[in-house]
């Protein structure tokens, strides 16, 4: 029985490729469009889903929205600005700063100082998430989500900002293997090597924040989730128990952030229990 | 019986357009003739090849009784059939007169409809949710096509071994397995998803173990996300596979059925005449009297 988290190799990548790449190409002509725009951070999850929209539709029809806030690293841009001219998509820089300073201003700096900075992280998402959906009805795309597998599963985002979108490629890839994706894409090393961050505040670590590397946390949601075994399987499979309850309760804890809002029912039919069809369906 | 004991026929890997019976219709159509062009005798498609796969409350939209005027959606089938004297096997939702409702195959050969087979094992686990929607079909039925005996199983029935047990008992010599299997499970070292992986391996023994031939029609594209495998390809009655489509791009491809090299593997290996049914009988009605084996 394999127990390990399946790599992404040379003999899988073409297939996944493809496979991918006709995701994008398909579901974005059933929205009867031709092209998608995301948002760019200059991190490696981004980078990926540039890459696989690029070669899914054409340069032509990706289009990156660079939106940095004055805390954001002067290298993320640099990153993000090579994934563009390397792949000679056409993009925007928009800067966030003001608004988002406009309305801490007036909200005032009460409160505990980690208080704020989630929101105001939250708040910076919200605002990139905002413009992302403005150019989409602008140009006439579709929104790419860059969320990847693990950080969806903890819950590790921010609902209605970075995790909102049309389609999104890369959701059911764990962090570890995004990185193997990266290596045959031929993604700069740069993006590849840097230690990952959602880059709200300077220095901003994910696995520090999180407390643990996305590569033991993949081996142990590989366990739980795809091979659906439970957590005491996972910890006699030789993982620390403490951490097994640890991410087994993250990712409980975040399943609001997976679902559509709950809806009251009161009528024989209610949208998304008993009225089911595809999104597909027109 | 067929000129050189043989049967030409032509898997089509399509992308349905999910609930536009029409266009889909079209499509077929416009397969048949191109297939027909090759020398085809039979075109076969995918699972639900008419309406799409994850249908969910469209099944009560898409629902056709094959046998009242409700077919007339299917009239351009049935012409091109007759007109170019060609047998169909398509994947449609079936409604009866009770207004139940079936994942079912037809077989329309020159213009009259000459089998139905409803899908009898209906996945509802995981991603699948089959027998919310449709009843299950009693059996495995084989019919003569030319000469030829045909049995049609519909994906997740051929999981099931006793399906084509059945088949090549009743007679089958070709097992006809259509399908709408969605990718998943990625092995390093392999480039393949693990689902067409465990089906290759199916069909193999299918084809080797019961002697006949197997021929595989999967669709390709996407649902909601759910991509479709693709990688419809032929076994020989040795288990070798003949031919292959991508894995996920659309296509067509034709082989020749050699009733003569059937009959040859068939008297080097007699697994089928010399199968005991009484034996398989009598341990069956064990199992389900008694719920135990002796």
């Amino acid at each position: 029985m394999k127990k390990e988290l399946p790599k992404i190799d040379e003999y899988n990548f073409p297939l996944i490729y493809k496979h991918l790449s006709n995701f994008i190409k398909i579901e974005v002509s059933k929205a009867r469009v031709n092209s998608v725009v995301l948002g760019l951070s200059g991190g490696i999850d981004s980078a990926v889903a540039c890459y696989l929209a690029s070669n899914a539709l054409g340069k032509e029809n990706v289009t990156a929205l660079i939106m940095p806030y004055e805390s954001s690293s002067a290298a993320s841009m640099d990153d993000a600005l090579i994934v563009v001219k390397t792949l000679g998509i056409s993009h925007y820089v928009i800067d966030i700063t003001k608004q988002i300073n406009e309305y801490f201003a007036k909200e005032g700096n009460s409160g505990d100082a980690e208080g704020i900075r989630i929101r105001k992280g939250n708040k910076m998402a919200r605002e990139r998430m905002s413009i992302l959906y403005d150019y989409s009805y602008k140009l006439n795309s579709l929104v790419l989500g860059t969320s990847n597998k693990s950080e969806l599963l903890l819950g590790y985002g921010t609902l209605y900002g970075d995790m909102a979108s049309a389609l999104n490629p890369i959701g059911d890839i764990y962090k570890t293997q995004i990185y193997q994706l990266a290596e045959h894409l031929d993604i700069p090393k740069n993006i590849i090597t840097k230690p990952p961050s959602a880059d709200l505040w300077a220095g901003q670590s994910d696995e520090k924040e999180l407390g643990f590397s996305y590569e033991t946390a993949d081996g142990i949601m590989y366990l739980l989730i795809d091979k659906m075994y439970k957590p005491e399987v996972a910890v006699s499979l030789g993982y620390d128990e403490e951490l097994v309850d640890k991410i087994y309760g993250k990712i409980k804890k975040s399943q609001y952030k997976r679902r559509m809002p709950l809806i009251a029912k009161v009528s024989e039919r209610t949208i998304n229990i008993d009225f089911r069809y595809l999104r597909d369906w027109a | 019986m067929k000129k050189n004991n043989s049967m030409k026929i032509c898997l089509a890997q399509t992308n349905p357009k999910v609930g536009d019976l029409k266009k889909n219709i079209e499509n077929h159509v416009e397969i048949i003739s191109g297939a027909k062009v090759q020398g085809a005798e039979l075109v076969v498609f995918p699972e639900l090849s008419l309406t799409g796969y994850f249908l969910k409350d469209s099944v009560y939209d898409l629902g056709i009784n094959i046998h009242t005027g409700e077919s007339a959606v299917l009239k351009p089938i049935y012409k091109t059939s007759e007109d170019l004297n060609i047998s169909v096997i398509a994947g449609f939702v079936e409604k009866d007169a009770d207004f139940n409702f079936y994942n079912s195959s037809f077989c329309i050969s020159k213009g009259k409809l000459i089998n139905v087979h409803r899908k009898v094992y209906l996945p509802t686990y995981g991603m699948f949710e089959e027998l919310r929607y449709f009843k299950p079909g009693d059996g495995f039925g084989v019919f003569d096509m030319d000469g030829v005996k045909v049995s049609v199983l519909t994906c997740e029935d051929a999981w099931h071994l006793s399906s084509s047990y059945i088949a090549v008992n009743k007679g089958a010599h070709i097992i006809i397995v259509n399908s709408a299997s969605p990718a998943r499970g990625i092995t390093a070292g392999l480039n393949k998803f693990n689902s067409i992986n465990m089906w290759e391996e199916l069909l193999s023994v299918i084809a080797f173990y019961y002697k006949s031939y197997v021929l595989y029609v999967n669709r390709v594209g996407f649902e909601d996300g759910i991509g479709f495998s693709g990688g419809s390809c032929i076994f020989n009655p040795l288990g070798e596979m003949e031919k292959k489509l991508d894995y996920l791009e659309e296509g067509i491809v034709s082989t020749d059925i050699n009733l003569d090299l059937l009959n040859n593997e068939r008297f080097k290996t007699p697994l089928i005449r010399d199968e005991n049914l009484n034996l398989t009988l009598k341990e069956i009605e064990s199992i389900v009297n008694k719920g135990t084996i002796k």
